[in-house]
């Protein structure tokens, strides 16, 4: 795992930048392109690459802070349910005569709630995130089915379709664009400003962080509020790219985002992994279902190979432990 | 001739190119209580861990029952009855007493039975001279609680070589004594117990032979009544003792930077008053268990007082969390540098900014890593630590220098007020002359110093003035000139004590 | 002396108010809902139960060693899938050999998640995301998008959920209840009365100490990981028997509600505590608020999402809270016993001098 904000003014830290994960998911990634490339001239065109994201854009966006809350220590189960409980309160205040860019703003604010929500359970009552997610995945996706029930809502105005589903930026749909404003933000974020390196701090051990100074309760509050809030605008972007929402929108997506944070190289113990990383994960994951769609690999198959991926992203590490280990033994 | 318990004969262990024990001869006797002292490094832990099986020696031979054995792991090792008890209890907070003792009892077949569990569990703890509800999960027992019950767990194994590492460490001075009277009752039973300790006053209260290792290498075996303080103190160091522990004139100044009045925290301490100048070195004295860091993590907002009142530089103030006591000037540096004082994973750098991370904050935010690193490296040379670069990871470092970078962390904030929480813990002696010099320095610069520190000789030759504490009460403050280990001991117990120390 | 039968712990404390609650709620809704607690209610909660409870048990043996399970769903899917092609295909089977068949498919896919978990070192919550993803894409690829539909199936089987043990005064007690109930009390003297058992307990509870003492942890992983599999196999025959027409997403979902069954039982999402009994009245609870839920006028039957989260979220802030209150009292019933003792017992300290 790569030490975060590591300083590359010397070469042996480039160097060891470069065996590290990243380095490892850089040649997958040229693999899997060099795979692509090779069963379809189409591969590398911009209107494929385009449409691969796409197909997945709501999800990559939300592994972008998957990936702080994971390297935080904690985890968040509950982010496609948000996104589900966007959609579908997006789609009721529409119907119920709530004008789209106010109803925008108020689902902003339910993800803002959503998250604070769960904040406050894991932060001031210390139950476990894992819990506490698990149960709001669950509850915020009940919320989602009272609005909607066994309906389907559509009919959106026009912009909101045309925001979802056209280009907005030469070839870029508006999705497209939020996913790289957000990475670069975000990526800012982490590896280069005071709150992302307390990000990695608490991730570390939380409480020689409290006993520093940090205010850990507040990071992973806010922490906690941005995923869903980044859910609640994924949820909306979903609403606008497919024209409709039903009480299942995006249901089981956290697994995929989870696993995509987790084949980055973010360890599920917290404290490492970078938004790089996850962005090369997220390439070749995106990349790999491409190259399966080509190869008429179905999406069931496609879904169990990324479980299988996933469990190896953490299975080759170990063994490369196991037998660094076994070949000289360490004083432990 | 009584066959020995356990034998090990030209033991050597290298980790690589390190030599961690060299040539390395004993033998146990059964009944016996054996001690085993050596500073830090010396090769004491490695040494238990050859003995338990958890490494394989490099060469050499254990020999258990006149047979020269190999360990393949703990198992085995446990198998023929050598089991270590350490620090950090190994019990399991969930179960209750009766089932940790025997949870890992293969002889009594598959199933459970309770009642005649319980009756052994009575039966063992009886031996050991102790009584208490058994029927208690793990989790409510103190921590002198918990390591009986590995002791006892143990017993029902049949151990026959038990090896105590530093147990009385964390403990009351009546938790302390029970555990040597259950080492004695364990001798008495045919036991070989080792006994790792730094509290050498144990060591001749109950040890019927002790050995000296320093720097992996065997020194000497000899039988207590053979040795003195000064004499193993020379064997562990090599060198003739006294210089570290002179005196430095007190550099107190006249304004009162920190007072504390009748602080208390509902069931931990109450009653706590006293002041601390600038340029003051005020040590708090007493034995573990007296609650010096519960008052030090009150001042410091981690467990704030529910009463009393605090006062820095003349103004009332409510601490409630760190970062109020930090804006206040306060820093505290852990007993626990691994656990709460230090990143392990993350490079020197990373830990010495962690306090005053806004400093290398930009108003916009991004981290200022240049004035990041100059900062460590400054510090890299004021307090020597050995280290290849501020960007290597503080788990790579040695104790002494891992604690240099904790010192590090909080010196960088300048602060008014330092709470240095045992601040030689666990550092060799080299490392530890240096820790002193920067505390001195320190309060020669106007800082004002709460030391709390188990250390008597530590504690005279730093304090100015001396607190003693005693299970969460102030006995006394006393000027630091006049103060004698007799005196200091005289409150920290609570008695008067009839003999002299020499 | 005469000893209490049952320890008056946290443990049963919990048992003793999940009690308390089923019966609050269901006197509550007796109030509700017309005609509420006859023989009805029992036989359809016992049969939907018989299903969950069986998994929410062998969640439970994963969770007390401190590890999870989210691939049951997909393992009874699966494993319902795999017996109704079998029995379409060999209708003549014996019933016992389709079970045990059941059991031992299910186990296959337990032993892979145990062997990744205990022996490679890989999270479980990793092992089991990626298997829960790897068996479902399986069964799809298995299935080749056709579907088992209950015509195919033999009589007994389709007549199994019907058929009763006893039938007490109208009371049915159907054959998969009494399933259920075995492998409960199985389970339940086997994790009390075995030592085997006490081990899962102590590997949640603290690993480092269980390998510490001599417990070989691996194989107790592995062995929690087999049989909730080998439970979760049996469940898949119960499914099929029940629903007959199974289809590629059979089970979708079962995973969240096993935990939640057992979260609600009381056991610790950290390990080392907890009960089966817990369990099966956690998957009680929860199956009763859901079929009331529907029948209650009052709110729309699409709640009950909503409200199984809310229950959760409650009982784990129930226990939270009430354990931390436990152990504050009883450390200071530990304090002031010492400092009695410390006053009472202080005799003179000898200083021996070099």
């Amino acid at each position: 795992m790569t030490a975060p904000n590591g300083n590359s003014s010397n070469p042996t830290r480039r160097l060891k930048l470069l065996m590290s994960w990243e380095g490892f998911l850089l040649a997958v990634l040229c693999l899997v392109f060099a795979v692509n490339a090779s069963m379809s001239h189409a591969f590398f065109t911009v209107a494929n690459q385009i449409n691969l994201f796409n197909l997945s854009i709501e999800k990559i966006i939300v592994a972008l802070i998957m990936t702080f809350i994971i390297i935080n220590g904690e985890i968040d189960l509950s982010v496609a349910s948000v996104m589900g409980l966007s959609a579908c309160t997006f789609g009721w205040l529409y119907h119920a005569g709530v004008s789209a860019g106010l109803a925008i703003v108020i689902v902003m604010g339910v993800g803002f709630v959503c998250g604070a929500f769960n904040g406050f359970f894991i932060t001031r009552l210390g139950i476990p995130s894992l819990v506490v997610t698990l149960s709001t995945l669950i509850g915020y996706r009940g919320l989602a089915r009272v609005l909607v029930e066994d309906r389907g809502i559509n009919q959106f105005p026009e912009w909101f379709d045309a925001l979802g589903q056209q280009p907005l930026l030469g070839p870029f749909p508006l999705s497209l664009i939020i996913f790289f404003v957000l990475f670069i933000i975000l990526g800012f974020v982490l590896h280069f400003s005071g709150f992302g390196r307390r990000v990695y701090v608490i991730g570390n051990n939380a409480e020689a962080a409290t006993y520093s100074g940090v205010d850990v309760a507040e990071i992973k509050m806010k922490l906690f509020i941005a995923s869903s809030t980044i859910s609640a605008l994924a949820g909306l972007l979903f609403a606008a790219r497919v024209g409709a929402v039903r009480g299942d929108v995006a249901q089981g997506f956290e697994l995929d985002i989870i696993t995509i944070v987790l084949l980055g190289g973010v360890s599920i113990f917290g404290g490492s992994g970078s938004l790089l990383g996850t962005l090369l994960s997220i390439l070749i994951v995106l990349s790999l279902r491409n190259g399966m769609d080509l190869a008429n690999i179905t999406g069931h198959i496609q879904t169990g190979l990324i479980g299988l991926l996933l469990i190896l992203s953490v299975l080759i590490p170990n063994a490369r432990i196991y037998a660094s280990r076994f070949l000289q033994a360490k004083p432990s | 001739m009584i066959s020995s318990a356990l034998e090990m004969r030209d033991i050597s262990k290298n980790f690589g190119a390190v030599k961690a024990l060299s040539h390395f001869t004993i033998a146990l006797k059964p009944g016996e209580i054996h001690a085993l002292v050596g500073e830090n490094g010396a090769g004491k832990s490695t040494l238990i861990k050859i003995m338990t099986g958890v490494h394989p020696p490099t060469s050499g031979e254990i020999i258990v029952n006149n047979r020269p054995i190999t360990f393949k792991n703990t198992q085995d090792a446990r198998d023929l009855g050598i089991v270590a008890i350490y620090q950090e209890p190994m019990v399991f907070p969930d179960l209750d007493v009766i089932e940790n003792i025997f949870i890992s009892d293969k002889k009594s077949g598959a199933f459970v039975n309770r009642r005649k569990m319980r009756s052994d569990a009575q039966t063992l703890m009886q031996r050991l001279g102790l009584s208490f509800d058994l029927e208690r999960d793990a989790r409510s027992l103190t921590l002198a609680e918990q390591q009986t019950v590995e002791i006892a767990r143990a017993l029902s194994m049949d151990a026959k070589v038990i090896v105590m590492d530093e147990p009385t460490a964390s403990l009351s001075a009546h938790e302390a004594r029970q555990l040597r009277n259950i080492a004695k009752t364990l001798k008495a039973e045919g036991v070989a117990v080792v006994y790792i300790s730094h509290r050498l006053e144990e060591v001749f209260e109950i040890a019927d032979r002790v050995t000296v290792l320093r720097d992996g290498q065997f020194i000497s075996t000899r039988d207590i009544g053979d040795v003195t303080t000064d004499s193993l103190i020379s064997e562990m160091v090599g060198r003739e003792v006294g210089e570290f522990f002179a005196r430095v004139p007190s550099k107190a100044r006249d304004n009162v930077r920190l007072r504390v009045f009748n602080l208390a925290r509902e069931g931990v301490f109450e009653s706590i008053s006293f002041d601390v100048r600038a340029g003051e070195i005020l040590c708090m004295a007493g034995l573990i268990g007296a609650r010096r860091t519960d008052v030090a993590l009150s001042i410091f907002g981690i467990a704030p007082a529910t009463s009393g009142e605090i006062e820095v530089a003349g103004k009332k103030v409510n601490i409630q969390t760190p970062r109020q006591a930090m804006k206040l000037g306060i820093a505290y540096v852990s007993e626990d540098r691994r656990k709460l004082g230090l990143l392990l994973p993350m490079p020197i750098f990373a830990n010495a900014s962690l306090a005053t991370l806004d400093r290398y904050i930009s108003p916009w935010g991004i981290l200022k890593r240049k004035a990041e690193l100059s900062m460590a490296e400054t510090f890299r040379e004021r307090l020597n630590i050995r280290a290849p670069s501020v960007t290597t990871n503080v788990s790579d470092l040695s104790g002494g220098n891992q604690q240099k970078v904790m010192l590090a962390k909080w010196l960088n904030m300048r602060p008014g007020i330092l709470i240095f929480d045992e601040p030689t813990r666990g550092i060799d002696v080299g490392a530890k002359a240096e820790v002193h010099k920067i505390i001195h320095d320190f309060a020669a610069e106007g800082g004002s110093v709460l030391l709390i520190s188990s250390d008597l000789p530590e504690v005279l030759a730093l304090a100015d003035r001396v607190l003693v504490m005693r299970e969460g009460r102030q006995m006394g403050i006393f000027d630091g000139d006049s103060a004698t280990q007799l005196s200091i001991m005289n409150y920290a117990t609570g008695q008067n004590i009839t003999r002299e120390v020499a | 002396m005469v000893r209490f039968p049952i320890k008056f712990a946290p443990q049963n404390l919990r048992i003793f108010g999940l009690i308390v609650v089923l019966i609050c709620v269901l006197l509550f809704f007796a109030t509700q809902i017309h005609n509420y607690l006859n023989k009805d209610l029992f036989i359809r909660v016992s049969t939907s139960v018989a299903i969950m409870a069986l998994i929410a048990i062998g969640q439970t043996l994963v969770i007390l060693t401190r590890n999870i399970d989210l691939s049951v769903g997909s393992v009874v899917g699966f494993s319902a899938f795999f017996l109704g092609g079998l029995l379409t295909r060999n209708p003549n089977i014996n019933p016992l050999l389709v079970v045990l068949a059941g059991v031992g498919f299910g186990s296959l896919f337990g032993m892979l998640n145990g062997l990744l978990v205990a022996y490679a070192n890989v999270p479980s919550i990793i092992v089991t995301l990626g298997t829960m993803a790897l068996y479902r894409s399986s069964l799809v690829q298995f299935s080749g998008a056709k579907s088992i539909s209950t015509a195919s199936l033999p009589q007994w089987l389709v007549s199994l959920p019907q058929m009763n043990v006893i039938s007490v005064g109208g009371y049915d007690i159907r054959v998969t209840f009494v399933i259920t109930l075995v492998v409960l009390l199985m389970a339940h003297f086997a994790l009390t009365r075995l030592r085997g058992g006490r081990h899962f307990y102590a590997v949640g509870s603290n690993p480092a100490a269980a390998r510490f003492a001599g417990i070989n942890v691996n194989w107790t992983v592995f062995l929690a990981f087999t049989l909730s599999g080998a439970l979760a196999g049996l469940t898949g025959f119960l499914f099929l028997a029940r629903f007959g027409n199974i289809t590629v997403v059979a089970g979708l979902g079962f995973e969240l509600k096993s935990v939640a069954s057992a979260v609600v039982g009381g056991v610790n999402i950290f390990g080392g505590s907890g009960s089966v009994i817990g369990a099966f009245l956690g998957a009680i609870l929860v199956d009763v608020l859901d079929t009331s839920l529907v029948r209650w006028e009052v709110i729309s039957e699409f709640w009950r999402e909503a409200v199984l989260g809310a229950l959760i979220l409650l009982s784990v802030t129930a226990d939270t809270l009430l354990s931390r209150k436990l152990l504050a009292i009883s450390l200071k019933r530990t304090k002031s016993t010492q400092e009695q003792m410390a006053t009472f017992q202080d005799s003179l300290t000898t200083r021996k001098g070099p």
